[in-house]
Parts: structure tokens; sequence; C-alpha cells
């Protein structure tokens, strides 16, 4: 079994890659249903069989197999290139994090496969008399390759090189259109945030392979952790990049590093600088967006985040907590103003990926990737079920003239409010049977998010804030726990753990400040002293682990509070806009007649939704969070930062609990916070909108609103921004350079042509013409005169050739036997 | 007589050469040129091989007559579709009407 | 006719080539062939250089290129044999192969792919016969006289084998660069043959 798992992922991506050279080559012949179901097959099929042979086996094996499998693949990898010290290894990263991605990309991805093929049927497709309905599936066929490689990649590199594929993939997917007037610039502004996002992405991987040596995410974290300990390479005190000679000082460059690459994942997950072109892609076909601009593509990022998180330094996280922050909270709020079914879902999505950045941001490492995936199956399902509104209202995707849609297309009316439940996180606080608890999706994940970024706010105090002393202390800036006073300690921390629980320990180490005071006084020395200690006292590795954790907590920052209050109002905007998405679409009256009579829904579009409506279900409880959660162990086992679980009590050894004593338990808070937000934000819309947009538009003509209303209506004039400091700067740099180039380097040119112009004069006509003329005429005219002559034998005759040369060889013969005779005798 | 040296398998080759060259001269149809063509590179390669056998012995004679039948045979290949293209342009195949330098 | 001719022509010529065999079959693989002579040799010799000779005259003198097609055939067959007399069994296939085989073939072609009518002959004029016979037959005395006069030495007492391995070894070996440079021009010519046969379109 142990190569067998590895070889499934690596062969999932074998039919998506063919299938997408057979559409390519072939697929006008294969003809316009046909296209679709090779692409369902080939494409999504085959590859969602291996991943879900892979998931089921992975469900079932033990924690022990798992770690001697990921470390199996990790080992045969293969070596595909060798530049000079640097090897280029390819292989497959097998651990449950890409199990469960795999999975979810695989099911996902085939269920919008299916719906596609219903979908692009009843478009108008054609250009040039030539249908592009292959062309779309050719498409979606690369994006499964590349997206399932870009899921498998075990290096940064390869990483990297899926993730500039499902880039081109978005932007062909984007300008599918591209007959139409807004598809290609919408194309283009995705393809070209993109690349401003990966050029910080590139930044980062430079300073990856320079400092670390490889780009192997497991190598790079091993050398990590290494040059932590032993204070060289990014750690050095003084670090001078190569080539440039910049020198940084303690861990700047390594801060810069993950900002770096956090910057590649702001651009693929449209996370705030970069969040402009998301709403705009929503020009692809609506399957395109529910697969690349919601599910899968866009929380790439957040999937590289999580896959860097051991390369992060506090300020690196605390970086992408501050973007996660800003684009969830102020993208919801420009969701509560669209009236385009798919923007006002479009924005939806930029706010759930800021939580997902967020939660990376806050630690909430388990919570962040749950969220990703619980997510891609409702905000797949709503994309799908606008989809449908939009191909039974033929084209319409002004909810300004839907309503009443719920009688003519049942089912989508209620699986999009499955979605919407999930995403406001619908779910019952406080009530639960054992461990089963009543809520979906957003209802656990969110939750959790939002509990850790409680705890990193409000209950950071037990592990001591950063002070002064400890950025001079500590070697790199960064402070280390005395672990000798742990040791001596140890004893009774076994004994309180034993007696009390966890929560007791957490509470009494919290107001124990004398010994925060001598945890903060220790140096590095001091660290490296006990690291030899700790095989003597293997015994207890487990609780000094959690310890050694605990003192890297200390090291970081406590969360700045509007953070969290930023979050939790969020929380009360989404199930707001989500609401109102809905009841405009499919509840009230109908306001337009005759999108109302011709509206329909067909099966082919309804089964996906189904079946991703009992996804969102599922998905939410057992499936994929203890699988995540057993990722964390490796994944997030960072050096500098530290992730926290926000549901089990006793992690594993690399994450922290939250804190559960009662009184600052997070989850308590949050049930008094936020957990019957769903249904405030649900009865505030209902309120506003139950009668359609007369309510709101009166709301709208208040003075303080309309200014917020024309606000949020122009996305805080970030398009304007840009195209004034881009576009226009890009003009006016272009103007100065053309006046430059008129005024000053015309004038040198004419000046020079000018005085060129003169020498030519003089030289053509005197030297030229007179001198040099003269004498090449004069040698053409002896050639000429020659040729007259040596013309003459040059009759064409093959045969006379052959007899003057034969004739001539041969007296020339016969004149040297004459000679030699006469001579020699 | 008897003993067969050099020599006679030289004058075979002059006597080829000759013949060849004969042919050359004397014929007006440009395949007829060719196969006078092929008689004097077949002299030379019975000199070549002749030469190899009874003085070097290295087989350089050998291997610069397999140059040669390669040469020739690619010159003939070329040749025949160069009769061809003269035929195509003057219906015929005689090299004394084509002593114009014209395309 | 000539055909039958030719076949049972080409069972002579491999008797000589069992000759050698003969002679080489004992000493090993190192193959030393014995000094070639006696009496089978001689008459090898006379025979195969006569047609060759005779051949060659037939060709001179046919007025058919179709002729002179059929008695190349006979010349270059007889070359052929004179080849495996001279011990250089693997040019004397190339021989037949190539010559035989292809280049008389091709040569065919272009006789049927050219003729106007069955038959057509383009006779020489008088004087041109004339002049050629003479400088023909001229350059042949001079080429005899000296050749006849020529010392060349002692003859090799014996002949290296001269195995197809071993020109090949040398063939890609020393001799790589104008290998390759024959194998350029094989496909230059290729090339230019197509171009040149091509019917130009209109």
């Amino acid at each position: 079994m142990e190569p067998v798992l590895a070889k499934l992922l690596a062969a999932s991506l074998i039919t998506p890659f063919l299938t997408f050279w057979i559409l390519v080559l072939w697929g006008p012949k294969i003809g316009k249903p046909r296209a679709g179901w090779v692409g369902l097959i080939g494409g999504m099929g085959v590859p969602l069989a291996l991943s879900a042979v892979v998931f089921v086996t992975w469900f079932f094996t033990s924690p022990e197999q798992r770690a001697e499998l990921t470390a199996a693949a990790q080992h045969s990898q293969v070596l595909w290139a060798q530049l000079g010290r640097f090897d280029v290894t390819f292989g497959v990263k097998l651990d449950s994090l890409t199990v469960a991605m795999h999975f979810m990309v695989c099911f996902i991805a085939f269920w919008i496969f299916f719906f596609s093929i219903g979908y692009m049927s009843g478009h108008a497709d054609c250009v040039h008399h030539q249908s592009k309905y292959w062309r779309f599936f050719a498409y979606l066929a690369l994006f499964a390759f590349s997206m399932l490689g870009l899921v498998i990649s075990p290096s940064l590199l390869f990483l990297f090189i899926f993730w500039e594929l499902v880039g081109l993939c978005s932007y062909l997917l984007i300008g599918f259109y591209f007959e139409t007037d807004y598809a290609p610039p919408a194309a283009m502004k995705a393809f070209i945030t993109n690349r401003v996002g990966d050029f910080g992405f590139i930044i980062g991987l430079g300073i990856v392979f320079t400092f670390l040596g490889t780009l192997d995410l497991e190598g790079a974290a091993a050398a990590f952790k290494t040059q932590l300990a032993t204070s060289t390479g990014l750690f050095a005190p003084q670090v001078t990049v190569p080539i440039f000679g910049w020198t940084f000082s303690g861990m700047t460059l390594a801060t810069l590093m993950g900002v770096g690459l956090f910057c590649g994942a702001m651009g693929k997950s449209a996370q705030f600088p970069l969040h402009v072109w998301l709403p705009d892609a929503m020009a692809g076909p609506t399957p395109v967006s529910a697969l690349i601009h919601a599910a899968t593509m866009v929380a790439a990022g957040v999937y590289l985040v999580a896959r860097v998180f051991r390369l992060l330094t506090p300020d690196a996280q605390m970086f992408i907590a501050v973007i996660g922050c800003i684009t969830l909270t102020f993208m919801a709020l420009i969701a509560i103003v669209q009236t385009d079914i798919k923007k006002c879902l479009a924005y939806s999505t930029l706010s759930q990926l800021g939580y997902m950045i967020f939660g990376m941001g806050v630690g909430a490492w388990t919570a962040a990737l749950f969220h990703l995936i619980t997510h891609a199956f409702f905000k797949a399902m709503l994309f799908l079920g606008s989809g449908q509104v939009i191909e039974g209202c033929h084209h319409v995707q002004d909810m300004r003239r839907m309503g009443g849609l719920r009688t003519k297309m049942p089912v989508t009316c209620w699986t999009f409010f499955v979605g919407v439940l999930a995403i406001a996180g619908f779910g019952i606080p406080g009530v639960h049977l054992g461990h089963w608890k009543f809520g979906l999706g957003g209802f656990f994940s969110k939750d959790e998010i939002l509990a850790v970024a409680y705890d990193r706010a409000y209950n950071w105090g037990r592990f001591g804030a950063p002070s002064e002393g400890h950025a001079e202390a500590g070697a790199n800036g960064e402070a280390r726990p005395a672990n000798k006073e742990k040791h001596a300690d140890g004893g009774t921390r076994s004994a309180e753990s034993a007696a009390g629980g966890r929560g007791v320990r957490l509470a009494a180490f919290s107001s124990g400040s004398s010994e925060e005071v001598q945890h903060s006084a220790a140096g590095t020395p001091a660290q490296k002293a006990a690291g030899s200690e700790k095989d003597a006292h293997g015994a207890e590795g487990g609780e000094h682990h959690a310890s050694e954790k605990d003192g890297v907590a200390s090291g970081i920052q406590a969360l700045p509070k509007w953070m969290f209050w930023f979050a939790i109002l969020t929380a009360y905007v989404t199930p707001f806009y989500m609401f109102r998405a809905w009841w405009l679409t499919f509840m009230g009256h109908p306001r337009d007649h005759h999108v109302h009579e011709h509206a329909h829904e067909s099966k082919m579009m309804t089964t996906p939704l189904v079946v991703l409506a009992v996804g969102t279900l599922v998905s939410s409880y057992f499936l994929f969070r203890p699988m995540l959660s057993h990722a964390a162990e490796a994944a997030a086992d960072a050096p500098l930062v530290v992730a926290v679980d926000g549901e089990a009590h006793e992690p594993a050894a690399a994450l922290l609990s939250l804190d559960h004593t009662p009184e600052r338990d997070p989850h308590k808070k949050l049930v008094g916070l936020v957990g019957f937000a769903f249904l405030i934000g649900f009865a505030v819309s209902w309120a506003i909108y139950r009668n359609g947009l007369d309510v709101a538009s009166r709301i709208k003509a208040i003075p303080p609103f309309n200014l917020l209303h024309t606000l949020l209506e122009r996305k805080y004039y970030f398009d304007e921004l840009y195209d004034f400091l881009w576009v226009r700067g890009c003009r006016a740099v272009a103007a100065v350079c053309a006046f430059i180039d008129t005024w000053v380097i015309d004038l040198v040119y004419n000046l020079l042509s000018g005085v060129t112009e003169r020498i030519a004069a003089f030289s053509g006509r005197v030297l030229d013409a007179q001198g040099v003329d003269g004498f090449v005429n004069g040698i053409s005219e002896t050639a000429n005169d020659l040729a007259e002559v040596l013309r003459k034998p040059q009759t064409g005759g093959i045969r006379k050739y052959v007899l003057w040369s034969v004739g001539l060889a041969t007296a020339a013969i016969a004149a040297l036997i004459v000679v030699m005779r006469v001579n020699g005798g | 007589m008897l003993t067969i040296g050099l020599t006679h398998y030289l004058i075979v080759s002059a006597v080829l050469f000759c013949a060849g060259v004969f042919t050359m001269a004397t014929k007006r149809n440009a395949i007829g040129i060719l196969i006078g063509v092929e008689l004097v590179l077949n002299s030379a390669n019975v000199n070549l091989v002749a030469f190899d056998r009874y003085r070097a012995g290295l087989m350089d004679g050998q291997i610069a007559a397999l140059f040669v039948i390669v040469l020739a045979a690619a010159e003939a290949a070329l040749a025949v579709a160069i009769c061809m293209n003269f035929y195509k342009n003057l219906v015929t195949v005689d090299v004394d009407q084509g002593d114009v330098l014209r395309g | 006719m000539s055909l039958q001719v030719g076949i049972l022509w080409l069972c002579v010529t491999a008797l000589p080539a069992l000759a050698h065999e003969e002679a080489a079959s004992g000493v090993g693989t190192g193959v030393v062939y014995a000094v070639p002579g006696g009496w089978f040799e001689a008459v090898m010799f006379y025979v195969f250089a006569g047609t060759a000779v005779l051949s060659a005259i037939g060709v001179c003198v046919s007025r058919s290129v179709v002729r002179m097609a059929t008695w190349l055939f006979f010349a270059l067959g007889a070359i052929s044999v004179l080849y495996f007399l001279l011990a250089a069994t693997f040019i004397a296939a190339i021989q037949l192969i190539v010559y035989v085989g292809g280049v008389l073939i091709l040569l065919i072609f272009g006789v049927m792919l050219t003729s106007q009518s069955p038959w057509v002959r383009f006779t020489p004029s008088r004087l041109n016969l004339a002049v050629a016979g003479l400088i023909c037959v001229g350059l042949l005395v001079c080429l005899s006289s000296i050749l006849l006069e020529a010392d060349f030495g002692a003859p090799l007492s014996t002949t290296p084998g001269v195995t197809v391995e071993a020109i090949g070894r040398r063939m890609l070996t020393h001799y790589l660069v104008p290998f390759e440079i024959a194998g350029v021009l094989l496909m230059i010519v290729m090339v230019g043959a197509a171009h040149l046969a091509r019917q130009e379109k209109q």
C-alpha cells in the first residue's frame, strides 16, 4: 500500500491533462454535447474516483501509518534536475491537508463540470460560426490538472508552476466570452492584478531559495527551524542579500519573506489591495465563477499560507491578519448594495476569503482550512444556484428584476437557502448531544476562527506580552521560554494536569506573572542547554513540547481588539446580505413578469445543487475537521508562530488550545456575541426587503445613508483610485517621456540628422558620384569587356564542354609523356 | 598474364573511363549523358578499390568508394529530377536544345 | 530476355564470392585472405573484365537509351564481380544494391518519363563522333602507355580482412565528418529532387 496512495494522487493529474489535449485537438470533431461528457469523465470523473479511494483509505488509516506514508512520499521524490547545488525534485505531498483538499476539489469540480454540461448547452456560444463549447471544457480540464497539481505539489517551485497555470486558466475562462466588450478587460484585470501579487510571491520564493537553500516545503521548514535555532542564515544578526547588497538586521528579512509569499496569496485570494479583480471575474461563465472564483482557485491563496505557515514570523502573521480583517469587513459591506446576483456572491466570497486569511493570521490554522472546505461546498452551491437562476431567466442577473422565483425553481430556491444558512452560520449554539452539535458549515468554521481571534485578543495575556526586555535578551528579538524553569516545575505541572486538567493549569500559568518575567529573561544558551535535557526527560515529551509552544506564544503580540470586533460586525452583515440576495431572488412578488414567466429549471443543473447541498450538510461534520486537525500537527508546527486549535481541549503537540477557563471560554463568549447573529441579520434583512426594494430605496435617500450607499456602490472608489494611480500615472509618465522624446531627443536627432545630411550630400555628389562610382564603373566596364571575350566558349552545349575538357586533359597528358620521354630517354 | 595485378584493373578502369567520356561527349539524350557519368564514376571506383587492395590495404579506398557510390546515387536522383524539369520546360531531352541561361 | 540473362549472370557472380569465403574460412574471425592468384581468379577476371569493357563499349555505340541502360546494367554487374575479386565484398554488395538496384532503375524511370515517342533518337553529327572518338582513343592510349610502364611496386602479401564491421567502425570513427556530410547531402538531394520534380501548382 505504501507508494500506492501517492501514486494515485499523481495519477489523478494524467487524465485531465490528456483530456485537455484531446479537447484541444479534436474538440470540434467531438461535438457539442459529447465534448462536455468527455470533459466530465476524463477531466474530473477519473480523478474523483482516484481521489475517493485515497480519501477513504486515508480516513481509515491510523495516525502512525499516516506519518509513515507522508515520510515515504517525501522520500520517494524524483530528482528532476540538478542546478548546481540545487536539486529540483518532484513528487507528491501526501498528508492530511493534501488528501482533504484533493478530495474537496475533485468532488466539487465534478459536480460543477456536470452542471456545466447543462449550463453551457443552453448558451449561444458561436463565434465566427465556430462553437466554443468544447473549448470551455478543454479549459476546465486544464484547470482540473493545474489545481490538482497545485494541491499535491511538495515544493514551492511546483506549487508556483501550477499556481501560474491556474492563473492562466482563470484568465482564459474569465475571458471566455471574448466576443463581448466586458470579458476581455475583466480577464486582463484579473491577470495583471495577479501578476502584482505574484511579484511579491517571487520575491518570497527568492528569499526562500537564497537563504533556506531549497524550495521543498519540508526542507525549507526544517532549514528555517535550524537557522532559527543556530542564528545563522536568515536569522544571522546581519543578513546581506546577495546581488543587491542590502543588509537586514534580525528578523526583518524573514518577515519580508513571509509577507512576500503572502503577496501571492493576496493576488490569488483577492485580498484587500488586490481584491479588485474578483468581482470583475464574474464576467466568466457562472460554473467558472463557482469552481474557480469561489470554491477552489481563490482558496489556493489560503492553501499557500497554510503550507508556508511554518515560515512565518509574528510580524508577517500580523500583516496577514490585518489584511484578512480589512478584506472580510469591507467586502462584506459592499455586498449589501450589490444588485447583480453574481456580484453579490463575489463580494461575499471576498469576505469569506478574508475570514480564512484572517484565520491564518490569528493562528486558527485548522479553522481557516475548515472554513475553506465548508465554504467551498456552500459557495459552489450558491454560485451554481445563481447560475441556474441566470440560465433560467435568460441571462438576467439583476436581482431587482427577479423575485418570486421559488414557484418556478423550487429546488434552486431551497438549496440556495441551505447555502444562505451555511454562510450565515446557522446553528443552535450551546445545544449539543454529546459531541454532536446542531449547525451548518459556517456555524462551525467561522465560529472557530472567531473563537481563536477572541482568544488572541482577550486571553493572550496568559502567555505574557513581549516586553522591551525580550527584544534585547533574545538573540533575534523573539522570546524563548526558560526551559530550565519549566523542568524545575515539571513535576508539579504534570500533577496539576492530572488533577485539574489543562484549563486550570493555564489559568495558573497566566496568573503567575513573576514566572513570566523569569521566562522572558532567558536567552538562547539556556534553550540550547535545555535541548539536551529534553531527551533525558523523554517521558514527558508531549507536555514539554506543548510548553515550548507556550513559550513561542509568549513572544507573539496579542491581537488588536478592533480586529476581533470587525470580524464580529461582519458576522452580522453576512446573514443580512445573503438573506437579502435570497429573498430578492426567490421570495416576494415577481418584479418583472416577463422574466418570471420564462423562468425554468433543468434536471441537469439541479442535480449538482442537491448533491452539493448534501455535501454542505455532511462536510460540516465528521469528514474534514479531524483530518485537518491531524494535518495541523505537522504543517502548523511553526517555530515562530503558533497555531491554535479552536475545538479540541487536548490538541496535538504542535498546537495550542483555547483558554477553557469558564469565565474566559471564547466559545461561551461567542454564544452571546454572535450566536444569534444570523437571526438578527435575517430579521433586519426581512424587515427591509420584505416588500421588494421600496424600503431600501427610501433608506438610501436619507442623508448619511446616501453617501454611504454611494461609497459602497462605487466600491470605496478603488477602481477609480487605481485608475488614477496606475493608469493615469502610467499615462502621465508616458506623457513626460513623450515630451522629453519630442523636445530633447528629437532635437538632438534632428541636429545630428542635419549634419549627417550635409556630409552625405558632400560625399554623395563629390566623393561617391565621381570618385567611387568612377572606380566601380571602371571595374564593371572592364569586367563587361572581359566577359564579352570569355563568353564565346560558353556555348551551353554540355557535350562540347566534355570534349573540350577531356581533349585538353588528353593533350596535357600526351605532352607530359612526350616531355618525359624526351627528358628521361 | 595469369597473375592478375594492379595494372589489369587499372587498364579496365581506363577503358571504362574512356567509354564513359565518349558516351558523355556523343549522346544528345540527357539520360544518356547520365549513363556516361555513371560509367566514369564506376571506373574511378574500380581504381580506388584496386589500389586499396594491392597497395594500401587499409580499407580507406573502399570507404572512399562507398562515398563515391553515395554521391553517385545522390547525383543520379538529382540529375533525373533535373532531366524531368528539362523535359517539362523544353518538351525534349536533347541537351543541345538547352543552351540558354534563362529560367 | 535481358532480365533472364541478368539473373543467370548474377548467379555466376556469386561464385567468386564463394571462392573467397572458402579461402577465408580456415583463418577464423581475424580474416586474412590468401594471396589472390591461381587460374580460377585469372579466368574470372578476364571473363568479367571483358564483360565490363564490352558492355561499356556497348553503351558507347548504342543509339537507343534503353539499350544503353541495358548495357550499363551488364557493365555495372561485371564491375561488382571485379570488386568481389578484389576482396571488397561489401563494396560489391553495395554496388549491386545501389547501382544495379537503385540508380539503374532510376535511369530507366527517367528514360520512360521523358521519352516522347517509343524510340526517339538524337543522332550526333559525324564530326562530333569523330572528334570524340579521337580524343577518347587518344586518352586511352596515353593512359595505357603510362599504366603499362608504371612500376607500382610489389603487391601486398596479404590483404587485411575488410569486414563490414571494420568498415563500419572506421566510417563512424575516422570518417565520421565525411559520413555526416554525406548524410546531410543526401537529405538536401532528397529535398532538391522533390522540389525539382514537383508539379507547379497553378
